[in-house]
């Protein structure tokens, strides 16, 4: 570096670096763009502007040539991403395909990327259920993992702050084991699911079935107009760019949010190499990256550094980050970096039918389902198996047509849409135990085409998780008997994890620095200007969908990294 | 003033449509540089029996609507090769059908005729026949269903439904 001169340097300097722009990236350039900092937001993939750079977005079902389905020849040379139910004719685009980042499979793992600004935040499901206090208790109860160093109330008040900002549909169900949050107005439950939401009270006082928390503006207000975003209009086609801004996505909301502030410097195809640390000054000072045009090597600086990159490749970073100081990977002194990864298991699905409300049916479109909070071990341990599983539930009334024969009676048929009885489906969302076993690491002679060292991933399932999957498939079999559903039946598709796209942990939060990474600020532990608040931070899973928790970490993270900055603590 | 935002949105999402640029076309490529699988005779008897399988009446036939395009390049881009040979070859076999029942090629057959030989292969024991017609019935009502005709005028797809009610009565329509 020592041909770079001091005006270059400084042109390379800010006051913070974020490095991702998915979904906690985003907020983490949001709050410290907002908070005054300079900030450079690194992203390895092409920019994708909003409304701009959603091809798709207004293309009717017809104009798709193949109707959403893809070419072989981008299966074939897809298996992973092609088993990503969200992988089709109109949102492949904003998929990573397989060749550009290969990585080892020790054992099976489906590693779905979206690899452009605004990452995954795109395609995501966009379920929004807070964790409560019985989630971030469990590994000190059931002595798993570690104990996690905050609880519910330390993320509540992030959990609103994010969510009046983000816009999330839901209902106040007054519910102790998923609380309430700042909701929009709820979608509805149809008459078959509000049905079985009383089939099941009936039964069970501490089971519920319902709307779920999404990031749908129903009910817009001022922020979300100030944002340029409107009422979600049902399209259901989300994936594709929302040019109302009706879902959240870092592109509609955080990322232009930021740059408006004056303060936020994007720089796609920026392959973050490693962080680098000063010896001297105890702490990191910067970030090398790859420029994914050119394969330069370059470094810029900066005082704070958030690692945003999604859970896996923030392992990655760290893992290749190594100095005298840290052999092991940045602030790996605990050896726990890449270890404990978890995710969650969604291997298992029932489906049935109803004869009952045969006069009625539903009307429009929902972006959402219904969803079943946990109630497996969450007041004290009472199965065989530890913790447990929320899952979605969902009904719609059938409709066929009659494609028999050839001609004009097949053309008639066709045309006649015809109701059937009312179908009715559910799959579950099992929370997986952290394992040392179950780890990344940098795979010792692999290199991906930008000569980073692959990433070698093993990590599966575990008797624990077999266990869970046959519970669910008994009580929920069980509760749909029970409302009278009929030809119910239960599938275990046997997907490998990752397919999830809830990988999470390898970067543990925990009070101990001896086991564990970061602190209850989401710092490293061993270099206090370094925040981790993707999914790499988890300590555990629980059951609900990550990103809302990961967007309250990251703005917490923030607000105590700016707050140290001006105590020059940092 | 949330309306004028949807609308501003809508235009340039409009705008944006109008090509596509590279990143996101790069998909489907392979479609264009594959060359077509039938010949020009060949696309002709398929065309003739999408729109024996769905014809005519007061409104447009499968024919019409180029549902026979469509089956040719989903098969062409998206099923294996086993397929394509199935394609092609339940193309010449009932083409040679007609031949030796009529007297002429099948995309100069009668209506009637086109369907008596339909119904023979569906009916009769060559499952190799009968696993082409299946397909090419298959992909006919998948193309004529999901055409921008059917779905604009028959079925009334619509793409902004802007609303989800959870329980109507079925007679609404």
């Amino acid at each position: 570096m020592a041909n770079f001169n001091i005006d270059s340097k400084k042109a390379r300097t800010y006051d913070a670096i974020v490095i991702g722009s998915g979904i906690s990236g985003g907020w983490s350039a949001k709050e410290l763009t907002e908070k005054g900092l300079k900030t450079l937001v690194l992203e390895r993939g092409r920019d994708v502007q909003h409304i701009k750079d959603y091809p798709t977005t207004n293309m009717m079902p017809w104009e798709f040539e193949h109707r959403e389905r893809l070419p072989k020849e981008i299966t074939d040379a897809n298996p992973i991403a092609s088993r990503c139910y969200n992988f089709k004719e109109s949102s492949a685009h904003f998929f990573a395909k397989d060749n550009e980042h290969p990585y080892v499979q020790e054992k099976p793992f489906d590693w779905i990327r979206g690899y452009q600004v605004g990452g995954k935040s795109l395609l995501w499901a966009r379920q929004t259920q807070r964790w409560s206090k019985y989630d971030f208790e469990g590994p000190a109860r059931d002595k798993f993992a570690v104990e996690w160093p905050i609880g519910y109330d330390d993320i509540a008040p992030w959990y609103s702050h994010v969510e009046k900002f983000a816009g999330i549909t839901g209902n106040k169900d007054g519910i102790d084991t998923l609380p309430d949050g700042e909701f929009l107005a709820p979608h509805d439950l149809n008459c078959v699911e509000k049905y079985f939401k009383e089939s099941v009270s009936k039964q069970y006082k501490d089971r519920h079935i319902i709307i779920g928390r999404a990031a749908h503006i129903t009910d817009p207000q001022q922020i979300h107009l100030d944002q340029g975003r409107a009422k979600c209009q049902h399209r259901t086609i989300c994936e594709r760019g929302c040019p109302f801004g009706g879902y959240f996505s870092s592109n509609s909301s955080t990322i232009p949010w930021a740059m408006k502030t004056g303060n936020m410097t994007l720089r796609p195809h920026s392959v973050v190499h490693s962080i680098i640390y000063d010896d001297k000054k105890q702490k990191a000072s910067g970030v090398r990256v790859i420029d994914a045009n050119t394969k330069e090597t370059m470094d810029f600086y900066a005082d704070i550094i958030f690692v945003n990159a999604a859970a896996l490749n923030s392992n990655l970073i760290l893992l290749n980050s190594i100095s005298s100081r840290f052999p092991n990977g940045l602030g790996n002194d605990s050896g726990v970096l890449g270890k404990f990864v978890a995710f969650h298991n969604y291997r298992a699905s029932i489906s049935g039918e109803y004869e009952g409300f045969l006069d009625s049916t539903t009307d429009g479109r929902r972006p959402n389902s219904g969803y079943i909070p946990r109630f497996r071990n969450v007041y004290k341990q009472e199965t065989d198996f530890l913790r447990g599983y929320a899952a979605g539930f969902g009904a719609n009334r059938q409709t066929y047509n009659d494609r028999d024969g050839m001609g004009e009676s097949l053309k008639a048929g066709l045309l006649e849409t015809k109701y059937g009885n009312w179908s009715v489906g559910s799959h579950m969302m099992g929370e997986t135990i952290p394992k040392e076993s179950n780890y990344v690491a940098l795979d010792k002679t692999m290199k991906d085409p930008f000569g980073m060292p692959q990433l070698k991933i093993s990590v599966g399932y575990d008797d624990n998780d077999e266990k869970m999957i046959k519970d669910y498939i008994e009580q929920v079999s069980q509760m749909f008997e029970q409302a009278g559903f009929k030809n119910v039946k239960s599938h275990d598709g046997h997907r490998n994890p990752g397919n999830d796209i809830h990988e999470m942990g390898g970067v543990r939060m925990g009070k101990d620095p001896k086991t564990s990474m970061l602190n209850k600020f989401n710092q490293l532990h061993a270099c206090k200007n370094v925040f981790v608040t993707d999914g790499a931070c988890m300590t555990s899973t629980s059951t609900q969908n990550p990103s809302l928790t990961y967007m309250a970490l990251s703005a917490r993270a923030v607000d105590h990294a700016v707050k140290e900055m001006k105590a020059k603590n940092l | 003033m949330e309306r004028r935002v949807a609308l501003k949105s809508m235009a340039l999402a409009m705008g944006a449509m109008a090509g596509l640029p590279a990143w996101a076309s790069g998909w489907s490529k392979g479609t264009l540089e594959k060359g077509t699988l039938l010949t020009a005779d060949q696309s002709k008897i398929l065309t003739g029996m999408v729109e024996t399988i769905i014809p005519k009446t007061d409104t447009p036939g499968a024919g019409e609507l180029g549902v026979g395009g469509f089956v040719q390049k989903m098969v062409t881009d998206c099923y294996d090769s086993k397929a394509q040979a199935s394609l092609k070859s339940g193309i010449s076999n009932l083409d040679e059908q007609s031949i030796q029942r009529f007297g002429k090629s099948f995309a100069d057959a009668g209506k009637d005729q086109r369907m008596q030989l339909l119904q023979d292969m569906d009916k009769g024991s060559d499952a190799g026949q009968k696993a082409f017609l299946g397909m090419v019935k298959n992909l006919t009502i998948q193309g004529y269903m999901s055409s921008e005709y059917v779905m604009t005028n028959l079925t009334h797809y619509e793409m902004i439904p802007a609303r989800y009610h959870g329980c109507v009565p079925v007679t609404k329509g």
